[in-house]
Parts: C-alpha cells; sequence; structure tokens
C-alpha cells in the first residue's frame, strides 16, 4: 500500500505539539461578516487587507464611509504561530514559509516565477504580508521622488517627501514606530512614539567598525514595540521576527489599523477571493465577483472600488477583469498594468566573527542600517544607490542549511563547518534602487491556477546592468565593513532568490494617462472610482524596505476620497 | 530500495542509518546522526512533506541501484571510503534529490534535543521567554551624530 502524505494540520509525530501544526482553520476572528451588518452596496469596497488596505479602511470607516472589505485569507490566531513550537524551525520552513509556492495554503495563490531571478514573497490572511514581515521601517529619501530631475533615470513621481510626511508620522503613531531622531542621512522628522530596540553585543560590535571606517549607521526604525504600546507587548527578543509574533510586539496590521477599522463599523468577509471588478456600461466600477468559502461566487455591490491586493496581486486582477469597456483589463488604457515591475534586489554578505557568540539572541533584523552609499555618486560605476540591513545570525537548523549560503558541508568537517558559523554570523543585506522596466511583467500565467481556477500571474523579470554593477559594489563594501569588524570567514551571495519581499510598480502613478495608471491620489485615470493604494502606485522603488512609505500613500489616498469624494458617500 | 508501492523496507533502514552517519559523523563522543537513533523520525517526518520524501526515496533507490554496493553485495558491506563515494556519485548525478535529502537530515538532526544541548542553543524554543539584550544604550550614537546630514535636498 502506498504511504500517504500527511495531510496538512495533522500531527505526523509526537515531537510537535499539536496546537502549532493546525494552522489553518479555528482561527479567531475579532469580528465576522456574519455578526457585522454588510450593505447591499457599500461606499467603498476594499480588496485585500494587508498594509495597505488596513490603513485605507480605517480612515474611511472613521471618516463615515461604509466599508467592506474581501479578503481571499483568513484571521490568524497569534498563539499559533510557530515559534513556541520545539519545532519551530521545521515550520517555518514549510508550513509557514514565505515562498506561497512552497507554503502552498489554499488561501495562497501560486506564481510562476520560472523566468524570474527574484521569487515574489507573500502573505494571504487579515493583516496581508505584515504577518510575516520583519517590520523594517524606514522611509523613502526626498531625493526617491525625483530621480529624473536628479539623475536623469526613469520617472519623478508626482507627489514629494513633504506630501508624504504627515502620514508618515499618522502611520508610525498607528502601527507602533520604535527609533531615534537625529540621523544624519535623512531629513529631520517627528520623534518616534518609542525608543530604539537596543543593539545587542553584536549590533554594538559592527556599528564600532561602520565608525572606525567613518561609515553611516543607525539604529533602525522599526514596527516592533521596544515596550508596551497600545496594548500590545514588548519585544523579548526572542528572534525570529519573520513568522508573525506570538506576544504581538510585532506589529502587523491584524493588530493595529483592522481591529480600530471595525470598531468603526468597517465589515471583515475573509475567504472571499476576488475573481473580476466588475464594471456598468460606462465603465465604472459597480463591485466585484469573489468565491466564498465554499467555492461559490458573490457579488458585493460598491459606489467604488479600492484595490490593495499588493504588487503582483493587483495587476492580476486587473488585467482579470477585462470587460467591453476595459479589453485589455481593467484601468489598462496605458498597457502598463502589470509593466514595470521592481523587486528590491538583494546581496547577502555574512562575516563570521569568533569574537561574537550567541547572535542568534535578538531580533534577526531590525538592528542598524547604513545608508552609506544611498545617494547617487557619479565617481561610481551606477546610478542610485543601496543601503544595508544588518542581520544576526539564525537558529541551528537554519545555520545548518545555510540560510542564503551553501549549507554546511555534510561528512568530515561537517562539525567544524557548523561550530565556525553557529553563534558568530552577523550578515549586511544589501538593498538596492531597482529602476523600473517595462519589460519585468506581471502577466496572467495560461496553465497554472488558484484553488478557484483563477489564472495565477507569472513574472517576468531581469536583473539590469545598473542593478548589477551597484549590488556588485553593496559585497565589496559589506566585505570591508565585515574585516574591519573581525571576520575570519566572509560568504557572500550576490543576488538573494528568495528575496522578493518588496512588490512594486505594476499599475504606476504619475500626471500622464498614457505613461501611468494612477494620479497622485491613487485614483485611475480611466475610471474615477476605481482606486490602487499598493505599491503598484510606486514609480520607482528606492532603495529602503516600502512599507512605511506605501502606508503613507494609501492613507494619503483614503484622505482625499474622504475630504473631496461625498459622491461614493451614500 | 524502497519497494514499487514506495514504502521503506528494513534493508533501506539499515542503509540509511548508515548514510545518516556518513553525512554527520560522530563527533568527539557524541554519536552520528545514525547513531543518535534519528531514522525512525527522519521517515516520519518524510511522511508529512512530499518534496522531502521524493528526495529520500530517490537517493535510496540510487544507492541500490550503485554499482560497487551491488558487487559488493550491498551498501553496507562497502568500506567507509568507498560508501563516501557512492554517496558523492549520488550527489553529483541527482543533485536536486541529494539536496532534499541533506535537508531532511539536518532537518531532523539539528531539530533534536540533544543536538541542542550539545551545539549550546538554549533547550527549549524561543518563545515564551524569549532572550535578554542589554537595555539601549544612546551613548552609541556618539560618533554617528557628529556626522552632518548628508541626504540630498530636493527643490
Ligand atoms: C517575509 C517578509 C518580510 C518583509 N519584511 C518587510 C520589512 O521589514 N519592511 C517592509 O517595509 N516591508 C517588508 N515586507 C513587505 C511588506 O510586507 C509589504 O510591502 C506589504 O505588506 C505590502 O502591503 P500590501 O497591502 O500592498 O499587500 P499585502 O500586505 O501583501 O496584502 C495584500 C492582501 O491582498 C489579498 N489579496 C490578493 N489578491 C486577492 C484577491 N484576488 N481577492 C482577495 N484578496 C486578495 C492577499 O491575500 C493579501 O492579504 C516583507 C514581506 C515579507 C513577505
Ligand atoms: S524578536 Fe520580538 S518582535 Fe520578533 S517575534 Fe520575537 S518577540 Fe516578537
Amino acid at each position: 500500500m502506498t504511504e500517504a502524505p500527511i495531510p496538512f494540520g495533522q500531527e505526523p509525530s509526537e515531537q510537535r505539539s499539536e496546537q502549532a501544526m493546525v494552522v489553518a482553520p479555528q482561527i479567531t476572528p475579532v469580528i465576522t461578516a456574519e455578526s457585522q451588518s454588510i450593505p447591499d452596496v457599500a461606499d467603498v469596497l476594499i480588496i485585500g487587507a494587508g498594509a495597505a488596505g488596513a490603513a485605507v479602511a480605517w480612515r474611511l470607516a472613521q471618516a463615515g464611509f461604509s466599508v467592506v472589505c474581501l479578503e481571499q485569507g483568513q484571521w490568524i490566531n497569534p498563539a499559533l504561530y510557530p515559534t513556541k513550537d520545539r519545532n519551530w524551525e521545521i515550520l517555518g520552513r514549510h508550513e509557514w514559509n514565505w515562498d506561497p509556492n512552497k507554503r502552498g495554503r489554499p488561501d495562497d495563490y501560486p506564481v510562476n516565477d520560472a523566468e524570474s531571478a527574484i521569487t515574489p514573497l507573500m502573505f494571504a490572511a487579515v493583516g496581508g504580508s505584515t504577518i510575516h514581515w520583519t517590520a523594517h521601517a524606514p522611509r523613502f529619501h526626498p531625493s526617491d521622488f525625483r530621480v529624473k530631475t536628479l539623475d536623469g533615470v526613469a520617472d519623478d513621481w508626482p507627489i514629494t517627501y513633504d506630501d508624504l510626511d504627515p502620514y508618515f508620522d499618522q502611520n508610525d503613531m498607528m502601527m507602533g514606530c520604535s527609533g531615534i531622531n537625529g540621523d544624519p542621512a535623512g531629513p529631520p522628522r517627528s520623534e518616534r512614539p518609542m525608543p530604539p530596540i537596543p543593539l545587542g553585543e553584536d549590533g554594538t560590535h559592527v556599528a564600532a567598525a561602520f565608525d572606525r571606517l567613518g561609515w553611516h549607521w543607525w539604529p533602525s526604525d522599526s514596527y516592533v514595540n521596544s515596550e508596551p504600546y497600545k496594548g500590545r507587548d514588548e519585544c523579548n527578543y526572542c528572534g525570529p521576527l519573520g513568522f508573525g509574533c506570538t506576544r504581538k510586539a510585532k506589529s502587523s496590521t491584524d493588530l493595529t489599523y483592522w481591529p480600530e477599522a471595525i470598531r468603526l463599523g468597517a465589515v471583515m468577509k475573509t475567504y472571499s477571493r476576488v475573481s473580476e471588478i466588475t464594471v456598468g456600461p460606462d465603465g465604472r466600477a459597480t463591485g466585484a465577483n469573489y468565491f466564498d468559502r465554499a467555492g461559490n461566487v458573490q457579488h458585493q455591490a460598491a459606489r467604488s472600488v479600492v484595490v490593495a491586493a499588493n504588487g503582483v496581486g493587483t495587476p492580476r486582477l486587473l488585467l482579470m477583469s477585462k470587460s467591453e469597456a476595459h479589453p485589455n483589463g481593467l484601468i489598462n488604457s496605458s498597457g502598463l498594468v502589470g509593466r514595470n515591475l521592481m523587486f528590491h534586489p538583494y546581496t547577502i554578505t555574512t562575516g563570521l566573527i569568533p569574537g561574537l557568540s550567541e547572535t542568534w539572541k535578538g531580533p534577526m533584523g531590525n538592528i542598524l542600517m547604513s545608508q552609506e552609499f544611498y545617494e547617487t555618486d557619479l565617481r561610481r560605476d551606477f546610478v542610485r544607490g543601496y543601503a544595508y540591513q544588518l542581520n544576526r545570525g539564525t537558529g541551528p537548523l537554519a545555520t545548518a542549511l545555510g540560510g542564503a549560503h551553501e549549507p554546511v558541508g555534510w561528512g568530515t568537517g561537517h562539525h567544524e563547518d557548523f561550530a565556525e558559523r553557529f553563534g558568530h554570523s552577523v550578515t549586511l543585506a544589501g538593498i538596492g534602487e531597482d529602476l523600473p522596466e517595462e519589460h519585468n511583467t506581471v502577466t496572467l500565467d495560461e496553465q497554472l491556477t488558484d484553488s478557484n481556477g483563477l489564472p495565477a500571474p507569472r513574472i517576468n523579470y531581469t536583473l539590469s546592468e545598473n542593478s548589477r554593477r551597484m549590488m556588485d559594489h553593496s559585497i565589496r563594501s559589506a566585505t570591508t565593513v565585515l574585516e574591519e569588524a573581525g571576520a575570519t570567514r566572509i560568504m557572500a551571495n550576490p543576488l538573494l532568490r528568495e528575496g522578493g519581499w518588496h512588490l512594486m510598480g505594476t499599475a504606476r502613478m504619475g500626471e500622464d494617462p498614457e505613461r501611468s495608471v494612477v494620479n497622485q491620489w491613487c485614483q485611475a485615470h480611466d475610471t474615477d472610482n476605481v482606486f490602487v493604494v499598493d505599491g503598484s502606485v510606486f514609480v520607482t522603488a528606492g532603495a529602503v524596505n516600502p512599507t512605511p512609505t506605501l502606508q503613507a500613500i494609501a492613507l494619503r489616498a483614503a484622505d482625499y476620497i474622504a475630504h473631496e469624494r461625498d459622491d461614493l458617500k451614500r | 530500495m524502497p519497494t514499487t508501492d514506495r514504502r521503506i523496507t528494513d534493508v533501506d533502514r539499515v542503509v540509511l542509518t548508515r548514510m545518516l552517519d556518513l553525512v554527520i559523523p560522530p563527533a568527539d563522543d557524541f554519536p552520528g546522526a545514525g547513531g543518535l537513533g534519528l531514522t525512525e523520525r527522519l521517515e516520519r517526518s518524510s511522511l508529512r512533506y512530499g518534496r522531502l520524501r521524493s528526495g529520500l526515496l530517490a537517493v535510496l533507490d540510487a544507492m541500490s541501484l550503485d554499482m560497487a554496493s551491488r558487487v559488493e553485495g550491498g551498501f553496507a558491506a562497502l568500506d567507509e571510503e568507498r560508501q563516501i563515494a557512492a554517496l558523492k556519485t549520488v550527489e553529483t548525478n541527482l543533485p536536486v534529490q541529494f539536496g532534499e535529502f541533506i535537508e531532511l537530515v539536518y532537518e531532523t538532526y539539528y531539530t533534536d534535543s540533544r543536538v541542542h544541548e550539545r551545539i549550546g542553543w538554549a533547550g527549549r524554543p524561543p518563545q515564551p521567554e524569549g532572550f535578554d539584550l542589554e537595555p539601549w544604550d544612546s551613548s552609541v550614537l556618539e560618533n554617528a551624530r557628529k556626522r552632518e546630514p548628508f541626504w540630498r535636498e530636493v527643490s
């Protein structure tokens, strides 16, 4: 008899606790749509309950709009995250993998990334990818919005840093930011609500190396609580930030914006996968069709639709929403929906420093950032620039499997190799500014489908020459820092394939309807009642993690709707 | 060799235990992965994750087809040098499947509490206790604060 694979959620071994394996069902919602009154016609229908959708829902519910959100995933109970389980590292590699193709949960859609140098990473749930994220919370620089003017590349944004400044602050308060003022790499800004996360022995050690070289570093801005904040615990430095935080010390929008939005009347419909945004004969949106949990097609009518399904999910949905009025997909008269996909290419340079021990103690990331090489310097062989994030060592299994590097070798020498790495490694992750290129795309796959039979997104992405030169520079400079810090062995990965955390550019904003999809308020050029509020609208990528910037853009768009679009209110 | 219905046989288990000891050998007086008795757990674990199961079965199949093993009457009958050579041949010929097999071995070995104790890992998962860090000390910024602002102003 064939031994059947053990189905998801069942216990194969006494070594695993029953609780942490059961990831899928019985998740406790803050509130369910069944217990809320759902308007027949919502003022605003939000698609996607991640970082951006949550911010818009909160602001518009506050402004008195009736808000309904359709989310393909479910509520996740933080108590079920794997870090309390003895086998947390195994669970993190499988059930909680960052790559939806490896997780293979029915809530996720698969992604065809065979033709992409970088694998897109995301999570489907209330909270979206903030369930998994590491909550690094830097802001774009003023120069990031003016790359054409300053450096003659790509395009300027139709907005400036100053336009976003108040929304950055608002978002920092809602999400809870730990950090400290005075960073010479960025403009002056308001105080964060919490002090920085401590650097730890390893962070202090590497910071001193930056100091000796005269290179910039600053404690990371982080949406991780350094002290109790708004009913959530402070971080207890357990380490693996990226599998969800059982203490709720790491901010995710299921814990921040959504409870507030729901208290203000927003309705959350989980297990609701949108297949199409529907339009009337005039081409304006009328709502959306979606699959409910039982696989039945339902319709939610709305006066406006806000798409917040992320830089891959949004173009996918827009391309699936073809109609007579929008034959190339919704709001796609420019042909740019799904084009100009940007990731941040990452290099991973790891130093083994015998003088450090137990580098697995403390949050895996969010220690310090260096922006020494952020701005364009014409003496280099690339335009724009990159930043560094310092990361710590990992647990035993991740160390043995090498993380971004070759695994510890098997056979003779295995134990020596492991001992050299474990507890002694620190990593400088170089995050580079990717420039938009139209041939980097999200399209609809002709074969691969999700659990409802909808076409999966297909990614075509190659790394540009400029990015390649930039990332090579980042390895050389990281090596200099790590040598200065006393590393006796350095391992470098020139492009982290499993590093597509940041999904941008696939429905860009701009003033010209022929060169962009939405205007500066995230409103579609083609249809005045469709908005896109996620990383899709980015014109360029900057060289920092994008989420505070995309949430600030979402809050600004919501403010516009609240003040200028009374016509959308019943 | 696993049976045609893909079950692992007792002979496979003997081979597997030996392979585990070659992949992660004993260190000082601490047994290797085979000597620790991890074979059964590894086998159970492979049932959960299909990709790793395929790797395991492919490597076991390949070992049983290995020419030297066949001539000598099985992998277990080879001396250590030739056993290692047989494993290296599989690694070269089936790199993906061998990588999955190694992943499974490491997953099993490096989540074992005895191994955790030996390597000095806290004998518990990260939560709920967490770890300690020295409190934030702003004096570390003394140098960094001396730097003039260097972000690019835009008009
Ligand atoms: C492991 C990891 C680490 C990260 N670390 C950082 C970090 O440190 N700092 C940082 O700034 N960023 C980080 N990011 C990126 C960050 O999480 C994203 O930028 C952010 O969550 C994007 O917000 P969003 O609202 O656009 O999309 P998401 O948060 O991805 O939310 C989109 C939601 O839309 C839903 N959806 C998609 N399609 C449909 C559909 N058809 N119908 C219904 N629902 C749908 C999805 O299920 C999902 O919940 C990380 C990401 C990952 C995966
Ligand atoms: S390091 Fe801190 S924020 Fe991250 S999971 Fe652990 S307790 Fe939560």
